[in-house]
């Protein structure tokens, strides 16, 4: 009796190590929800693979990874969780690190999702690059601003002013890159988050059709 | 020799198209039934409150809805989120708590609206598909 109760404990404890692990993993992936919020998920997944896996009373290894594989992977199930949450969070609070992020998570379930994050990064990368031009004119007062290219013949170009000075090119803007690159760029910025949050709430309210 | 090869690549090319076909319209049917999941959660509890797992095994005894278990619980939460569903946690007699979800006034509202849109569009895409039912599938190899 003794020895088959310990081989039993021995069993208990091995199960009880890999529901551990798979919920640390979980929370992991949680970790920028509140404390409190990421508890309660944990809590309801490990009532959930304890009494998925426990048949009559006895909870068998193999019971247990059954309802784990059926769960799929930690890391993914957190992702579920997560990507409504950031999105949430970033509308709340328009900060467009966030909300890059939260659309990235977005971008990782749909296309949609994608689609928008590719715009918004290029909104912030164009912005972005406008007011740096701004800010860099007064050091590179010859060779930073707006060009016009003579080949190909009517493009334009904004240079930071690193390099030279492009062959038989013409700068447009002259000191006035100052005041329009950071009008401009910031302008972009703004319009990008704006537009943003638009889809993101778009999206919302219409993830009840979408996905699940 | 030649004429062999030229063969087998063709029945290879006929059944990757096929084959193809089949993935897409898998593809198709996860997405389809992860969009109806929602409604049929809410439709789930409106006899009264269940647990989790309860809500699964109602899932997967009515319908194939449910792609992977691990799906229903982020819903879940975000039906909790947007005030459709409540919550609360109830000690059971085996030992661990569970959390037991109860459709709100507002989630018994979206779900009449949503189960009216089903309704709607799956009776104009039957007539849609009509043509569809008359013809025989196309030959597979």
């Amino acid at each position: 009796m003794g020895p088959a109760h310990s081989s039993g404990a021995r069993h208990d404890s091995t199960i009880n190590a890999r529901v551990e692990e798979y919920l640390a993993r979980l929370r992991k992936g949680l970790a920028e929800l509140s404390g409190e919020a990421a508890s309660e998920i944990v809590e309801e997944l490990r009532s959930h693979i304890l009494e998925r896996a426990s048949a009559n009373g006895e909870t068998g290894s193999a019971a247990v990874e059954e309802a784990l594989a059926a769960l799929g992977r930690p890391e993914d199930l957190a992702a579920q969780y997560m990507a409504d949450d950031l999105l949430e969070r970033a509308a709340a609070r328009r900060s467009p690190w966030l909300l890059l992020r939260g659309l990235l998570r977005w971008a990782s379930l749909s296309a949609v999702g994608a689609f928008v994050l590719l715009g918004c990064t290029i909104g912030y990368f164009v912005g972005g690059c406008l007011m740096l031009c701004a800010w860099l004119k007064p050091l590179h007062p010859h060779t930073a601003g707006l060009w016009r290219l003579a080949d190909p013949p009517d493009s334009y170009s904004l240079r930071l002013g690193f390099g030279s000075v492009p062959a038989g090119g013409q700068e447009v803007l002259g000191w006035w890159m100052v005041p329009v690159g950071l009008l401009a760029g910031g302008g972009l910025c703004f319009l990008t988050t704006q537009i943003a949050l638009w889809c993101v709430q778009q999206f919302r309210k219409s993830q009840a059709l979408r996905r699940g | 020799m030649i004429g062999g090869l030229g063969r087998s690549g063709a029945t290879r090319d006929v059944s990757k198209a096929s084959g193809a076909a089949r993935e897409g319209a898998e593809k198709w049917e996860v997405q389809l039934r992860k969009g109806c999941l929602e409604l049929a959660i809410l439709a789930s509890l409106w006899g009264g409150r269940l647990y989790g797992l309860e809500i699964l095994r109602r899932l997967e005894s009515g319908s194939d809805l449910v792609v992977s278990e691990g799906t229903v619980y982020p819903l879940l939460s975000r039906l909790k989120s947007l005030a459709l569903v409540d919550s609360e946690w109830v000690e059971s007699d085996g030992g661990h708590p569970r959390k037991y979800y109860r459709i709100t006034a507002a989630g018994r509202q979206r779900a009449q609206e949503m189960a009216r849109v089903w309704r709607e569009f799956s009776s104009s895409l039957t007539k849609l598909l009509e043509p569809l039912a008359k013809e025989k599938p196309a030959r597979e190899k």
